[in-house]
């Protein structure tokens, strides 16, 4: 408010991680535990079993020259072969394809929701990261009282991506059938050739899928840390001094270039992979927002548990309103791309591009309409009130929904492609999903008391501090 | 006193005291200070939004949300309708042999519909809050409060000790005072 101000103290506060917290999160991590034991122990070991029940038998050209080849490349290989025989996949035109369970090891279920999960938290670290570098691209004032927040949830980087990395190990044959095509060294001619994962297999190798997201998430952290370095740099330098503040805005501005640019190749390279004969030019940035509303959800969460805990002194309502609308705007933008990239797929009526839907919509229909109202509808007639945003117990609730739909949104992208159909989201995906989040919690709140709570030292604190959305 | 429009009337208003202020900062705590003695401040009229001087009068919540809410739904409900009968009752067809039931092609025009609609909406009721909609009569105290001028406007009521109103008024920093009745404004 300009020169009347004097200049305002603001008390740095030391966060302690309360026997209680730890308990909360040793709670989270059993019960992960338990709920994925549970479903490993109920995991069928025969899953050919599904077959008699959940699959009619595909169409004829498409059986006799396609089983094996199915049973070996997944459903899309079978669609991508029906459009060979001219096969449109409309009940209008004739021929659609039928998609099948695949026969895989049983093992190959956890490996997956190892990947997923990993991929879940490894996203919403580097998500903290942009969100950090944005704040100080866009000389955000409002956000200083909480960046220790997004500081301390970006160090799980590393847990998440070893987390990737198993999985990816244990399961890259299973999971991506371009990688088990690949050691079948077909030749143009033999009998289930694939001229699309030919031409794919520049990209699409198994050197490429560690080499690749291992090279990025070490140039990912490396930038990370330094970021935090010239954050807790700043704490123990003199007022006023804009040096740290000043580099920050530089490696910002190098971080969010790079990501930007690299974010949607790991999330092809990983995700849309899966079915690798479908793409979608828009499915890393779709990836992207689904794991960004899904940070500043957590983000909130630990803005409000702290401010519960009588910590962060200076961050008032406002904050929490400004996250709730970042909630509920993401939450629109979110939509707005899953619909982008399903209309278009609905109206063009390509083959290729149908098959991702089409096992999602027919097999998955409980799944795909239920993730938009998780994802959509709840948090945005839930959040589309003033009073919503700035109630924590309200943002606890349809925040809760949203990571919840988000995590079931990730899991919707990879089970079909690797599994065909008849899978549910179960025990083992859900409890995943509490494991790894008590291991984040756990993680993210000893970074937390690694440093100060408040940026005392922030240029733009006293922004933050005098931060009023008006009434 | 050129500039000072004084067949500017609010109606309503029989009587009041004005004030003029040019710093924001002295603005800001003398607002504080009468809404502390217990004044009943009208408005305050400046040329560019100044913070907190909203939560000091006391000021209501802008009703603008609730009607964005309003017109939205409005749109959406006119753009189903809209599409519903061009496409489903009038004169159905085939187009890439989509069914003509509800399909995510209707999405796109149900939220540019909604998206117009409010937008629209808001700005239409915003300018006719604002008394800014040709036709209707503009009501300004003081033509400067668009330049550089922030305006106080006091309700008098029967019984309030006007002489402390304005010393607040004197020391709180306002370069002008001026009393209000019937339309008519005179220095102070």
């Amino acid at each position: 408010m300009g020169h009347g101000h004097h200049q305002i103290e603001v008390k740095q506060e030391q966060f302690v991680f309360s026997p209680k917290a730890k308990r909360f999160s040793i709670i989270l991590m059993v019960v992960g535990l338990i709920l994925t034991g549970i479903g490993i122990a109920t995991m069928d070991n025969h899953s050919n079993s599904h077959d008699s029940q959940t699959v009619a038998v595909a169409s004829h050209e498409a059986h006799n020259d396609a089983s094996v080849h199915n049973e070996e490349h997944g459903t899309q290989a079978a669609a991508a072969h029906e459009e060979e025989h001219g096969n449109v996949p409309n009940e209008k035109f004739g021929k659609r394809v039928v998609f099948h369970h695949l026969d895989k090891p049983a093992s190959t279920r956890i490996w997956a929701n190892m990947l997923i999960v990993g991929y879940f938290f490894l996203m919403i670290s580097l998500t903290a990261v942009m969100w950090y570098a944005i704040q100080y691209l866009a000389n955000a004032g409002w956000s200083s009282a909480i960046k220790r927040v997004p500081e301390a949830i970006m160090t799980f980087i590393p847990v998440a991506f070893v987390i990737l990395l198993v999985a990816l190990f244990m399961g890259k044959n299973e999971i991506y059938h371009w990688v088990h095509y690949e050691h079948l060294g077909l030749k143009p001619g033999d009998p289930g050739y694939d001229a699309i994962l030919v031409g794919k297999s520049g990209f699409l190798n198994s050197n490429m899928l560690f080499i690749f997201p291992t090279v990025l998430v070490v140039i990912w952290y490396v930038l990370m840390r330094k970021l935090r370095s010239l954050s807790v740099a700043e704490d123990s330098a003199t007022k006023g001094d804009a040096t740290f503040f000043r580099k920050s805005i530089k490696f910002s501005a190098g971080f969010a270039v790079l990501f930007g640019f690299t974010i949607s190749v790991v999330a092809w390279l990983i995700i849309m992979s899966v079915d690798a004969h479908w793409y979608s030019t828009i499915f890393g940035f779709y990836n992207f927002v689904t794991h960004w509303v899904t940070m500043i959800t957590i983000m909130a969460f630990i803005v409000a548990y702290l401010k519960k805990e009588g910590y962060l002194g200076i961050v008032t309502n406002e904050h929490m309103h400004d996250l709730g609308k970042f909630m509920f705007a993401f939450t629109v933008f979110w939509a707005y791309l899953w619909l982008s990239q399903y209309l278009l797929i609905w109206y063009a009526q390509i083959p290729e591009e149908m098959a991702y839907y089409q096992i999602r919509f027919e097999d998955y229909k409980p799944n795909f309409l239920g993730n938009f109202f998780m994802c959509f509808c709840i948090p945005f007639l839930g959040l589309l009130m003033r009073s919503a945003k700035r109630n924590r117990y309200v943002l606890a609730i349809i925040g809760s929904i949203m990571v919840i739909g988000h995590y079931h949104d990730v899991w919707l992208m990879v089970t079909p492609g690797v599994f065909g159909t008849g899978m549910t989201f179960g025990f083992m995906e859900i409890g995943m999903l509490l494991l790894v989040g008590g291991i984040f919690m756990w993680w993210v709140f000893t970074a937390l008391t690694k440093r100060g709570l408040i940026a005392v030292n922030h240029p733009f604190l006293e922004e933050s501090v005098h931060h009023d959305v008006g009434v | 006193m050129g500039i000072l429009d004084k067949k500017l009337s609010l109606r309503n208003r029989s009587k009041m005291l004005i004030g003029v202020w040019e710093d924001e900062d002295q603005l800001v705590a003398a607002a504080s200070e009468l809404a502390h003695a217990g004044v009943h401040i009208h408005d305050i009229y400046t040329p560019y939004p100044v913070h907190g001087l909203d939560r000091i009068i006391g000021a209501r919540r802008s009703k603008l949300a609730r009607i964005a809410f309003f017109c939205a739904i409005t749109g959406l409900t006119l753009m189903t309708t809209m599409i519903w009968y061009m496409y489903v009752h009038d004169w159905p067809m085939n187009i890439g042999n989509k069914p003509v039931r509800f399909t995510p092609s209707w999405a796109p025009v149900m939220f540019e519909g909604t998206v117009l609609c409010t937008a629209f909406g808001m700005s239409f009721f915003f300018f006719w809050r604002n008394r800014l909609v040709h036709g209707i009569k503009n009501e300004m105290l003081d033509i400067r409060q668009t330049d550089d001028r922030m305006i106080v406007a006091i309700e008098t009521v029967s019984g309030m000790d006007e002489k402390s109103v304005l010393s607040i008024m004197k020391n709180g920093g306002a370069v002008e005072m001026r009393e209000f009745e019937n339309g008519v404004q005179t220095v102070i």
